[in-house]
């Protein structure tokens, strides 16, 4: 059994990266998974990039850009982004 | 044309950057891919009509086509050619100064003079000029005064990254060492004791105009990793902060950080400024934070793709970094005009609201989304003479202190022993409390005579059936003080309630508190050391109005508490709850209490 190592792309753990810890995995090419070294988590590819989506749950405003940031003391207006627009 | 955001794009051509070293794993095409990031980069600023500054590094000194490029690019596009003080490690570098680091603040005072000797001299080989702009992640009062006199070209100097402190060191599992927060958001005139502290007068002046190390987002990076939210593009994506639409790769937050920083021109004046300085090792062949390259370069592109069209609508002035520090020098003339930003939640989709004023006094932060508590403070009233590097006490430790920082000490308190660093106000009735920390509200900004006023929309607190109805102002004096008005707006029918305002701080530049034993703690000329034995000692209000203190000897700072009060009471903290309190109260039944906090310098 070879050592592991860094996949394709610096998959980061994600169960750390919610809790704002970016660590970098590596690859066991036996069990064709990413595994984490500080904490438990492990998975493959496809599992990673399915909680670096959910990941992302925190940004209620990921899809939105602002349309007015308004008088000081109200919130910011948003609307919904639209492709390729700045 | 008064309402034009100022913006330095800084490349920088490292040559042999230690993140593509790793990445390739030593390949040979190290130096060309280096090389072809900076040339990309160039590229993508000139083509959407921008300018930049070329920071050269010690590595490229040694490379003939970088100084060519440099040469062509100044007189073509009107770049800036600079001298870097990152980008230090390569090959001569290291068989020079037998050494791996690479942080010019964390040298011994010799090393650190050697150094940028070594680098503006082989400069001065090699374009027959001094730079007049240079940085790093950090620079320390003591490199930029030894920089200022033996190479007065110099005028702008990139100087800090803001926030980056303890929450880098965890988002990198415990390994980053880049400890230098408390300093400004936004470029301002060192002090030339600390480099953090705004200039307090010409003779306090260090003949500089520092930027930071990009613009941060003044919510997101002051509640998480300050390496995700920022102008620059591959930030963004490490935050995963972008999404997938059919395709496409989409990431509006960049943008409207952008415009936000835009915004801050309401607060300053009609002035607003932004900062990009992406360095090679983001845009490596091999990918990082799970992007691949095309998505690294592609987010580069369309940063500067925006800022050219910012410029194109004339809402954008790209700047050099010299052409920056007389711009800046031009709009700031009284060293006492306080930077400020009203800033807006614009990620999370909550309503939160900061307020973050930095002058010559004090750095601080209030929350509006907690009745408007503060929430950060930094005492630069008194210009801590911090030294860093081998051979002080602390080696890499360059942050700014803090007295109150609620995400390192806790803030408003939410178990039950203990208390954590915040300044807020109290109003009881009948025995029992309620704090304003709990009351969400947003302000508005106005600008006096004397300074700027923020007043936040009243708010309302219900203790044991009376509504009690408060508007909060803040002042901001030019003098430094902070006066808080807490006004009753509504009939209580009689009814007296009772107002405190509190402070309770802490000191220090990490989670942990160091030995509280050398402060000193009083009420007028009432005092006591502290003992960890939670002691008070409280005065009623005298003819002469007397004055609430906290002297902390290890940030040379006094704190001081007063007002239009009936009392006043500080008290020392215990061993499981190492913090300090100061408080200063009245009983009424209508109209208001007027409170002031003062930073002083301690000896």
């Amino acid at each position: 059994m070879a050592q592991s190592s860094k996949g394709k792309l610096n998959f980061r753990c994600p169960s750390c990266f919610m809790r704002d810890i970016d660590i970098d995995m590596f690859y066991d090419s036996d069990k064709e998974e990413y595994y984490c070294l500080r904490c438990c988590f492990h998975g493959n590819e496809a599992q990673v990039e399915a909680l670096n989506e959910m990941a992302r749950y925190r940004y209620g405003r990921l899809k939105m850009r602002v349309a007015d940031f308004g008088e000081d003391n109200v919130p910011a207006t948003f609307v919904s982004h639209k492709r390729g627009e700045q | 044309m008064e309402k034009q955001l100022a913006l330095n794009i800084i490349h920088r051509p490292e040559l042999s950057p230690e993140y593509a070293e790793r990445a390739l794993g030593g390949r040979k095409d190290v130096t060309d891919e280096s090389l072809e990031i900076f040339l990309f980069q160039q590229q993508a600023a000139h083509k959407n009509g921008l300018k930049t500054t070329i920071h050269i590094t010690y590595a490229s000194l040694f490379s003939d086509e970088i100084v060519k490029v440099a040469k062509e690019h100044n007189k073509k596009y009107g770049d800036e050619i600079a001298m870097s003080l990152l980008g230090l490690p390569c090959k001569q570098f290291k068989e020079k100064y037998k050494t791996e680091d690479f942080c010019i603040w964390m040298f011994d005072e010799k090393t650190k003079m050697e150094i940028i000797d070594d680098c503006f001299s082989l400069f001065y080989e090699k374009f027959g000029f001094y730079p007049q702009s240079t940085g790093s992640y950090f620079l320390d009062a003591f490199c930029i005064n030894y920089i200022k006199s033996k190479y007065p070209s110099v005028k702008c100097a990139v100087a800090t990254c803001w926030e980056e402190g303890p929450k880098a060191y965890h988002t990198c599992n415990n390994s980053w060492y880049t400890f230098m927060d408390g300093g400004p958001w936004n470029p301002w005139i060192p002090s030339k004791i600390n480099s953090h502290c705004p200039a307090s007068d010409k003779d306090d002046d260090s003949g500089i105009v520092a930027i930071p190390h990009l613009s941060r987002d003044l919510m997101a990076c002051f509640d998480g990793n300050g390496s995700n939210f920022g102008t620059h593009p591959q930030n963004v994506l490490r935050g995963m902060i972008y999404y997938n639409d059919n395709g496409s790769i989409e990431y509006p937050y960049l943008y409207n950080l952008i415009d936000q920083y835009r915004h801050l021109e309401k607060y300053n004046d009609g002035y607003s400024y932004n900062m990009m300085f992406v360095g090679p090792g983001w845009l490596n062949k091999a990918g990082r934070w799970e992007a691949p390259y095309e998505l690294l370069a592609k987010s580069y592109e369309d940063g500067m793709k925006y800022y050219g069209k910012l410029k194109k609508q004339g809402k954008l002035l790209d700047l050099t970094m010299s052409e920056f520090a007389d711009y800046y020098r031009r709009r700031h003339t009284d060293y006492k005009m306080p930077e400020c930003a009203l800033w807006k939640d614009i990620l999370y989709g909550s309503d939160k609201q900061y307020f973050w004023l930095a002058d010559p006094t004090k750095r601080l932060c209030l929350d509006f989304n907690q009745g408007g508590a503060m929430v950060d403070l930094r005492p630069y009233v008194a210009r801590i003479p911090q030294k860093t590097g081998i051979g002080t006490d602390d080696v890499y430790d360059a942050s700014y202190p803090y007295l109150i920082q609620i995400n390192y000490r806790a803030g408003y308190f939410t178990h039950y022993a203990g208390a954590g660093t915040i300044k807020s106000c109290k109003v009881s009735y009948k025995g029992e409390s309620a704090d304003l920390c709990l009351c969400r509200t947003m302000a508005t900004f106005e600008k006096t005579e004397n300074g700027v006023k923020l007043t936040a929309n009243p708010v309302t607190v219900t203790i044991k059936g009376l509504d009690i109805v408060i508007k909060s102002t803040y002042l901001f004096e030019k003098s430094g003080r902070v006066v808080t008005t807490r006004e009753i707006v509504n009939d209580l029918h009689g009814e007296e309630v009772t107002i405190e305002e509190y402070f309770t701080g802490a000191f220090g530049t990490t989670e942990y508190q160091a030995d509280m034993t050398k402060l000193t703690l009083g009420v007028g000329d009432t005092s006591m050391k502290y003992g960890y034995l939670g002691k008070s000692i409280s005065s009623k209000q005298t003819s002469k109005p007397l004055v609430a203190f906290v002297e902390i000897p290890d940030v040379t700072t006094r704190v001081e508490m007063g007002g239009d009060v009936d009392e006043l009471c500080v008290s020392e903290g215990i061993a499981f709850s190492p913090v300090y309190h100061l408080s200063v109260k009245k009983s009424l039944q209508k109209g208001g209490v007027t409170t002031w906090l003062n930073l002083q310098k301690a000896n």
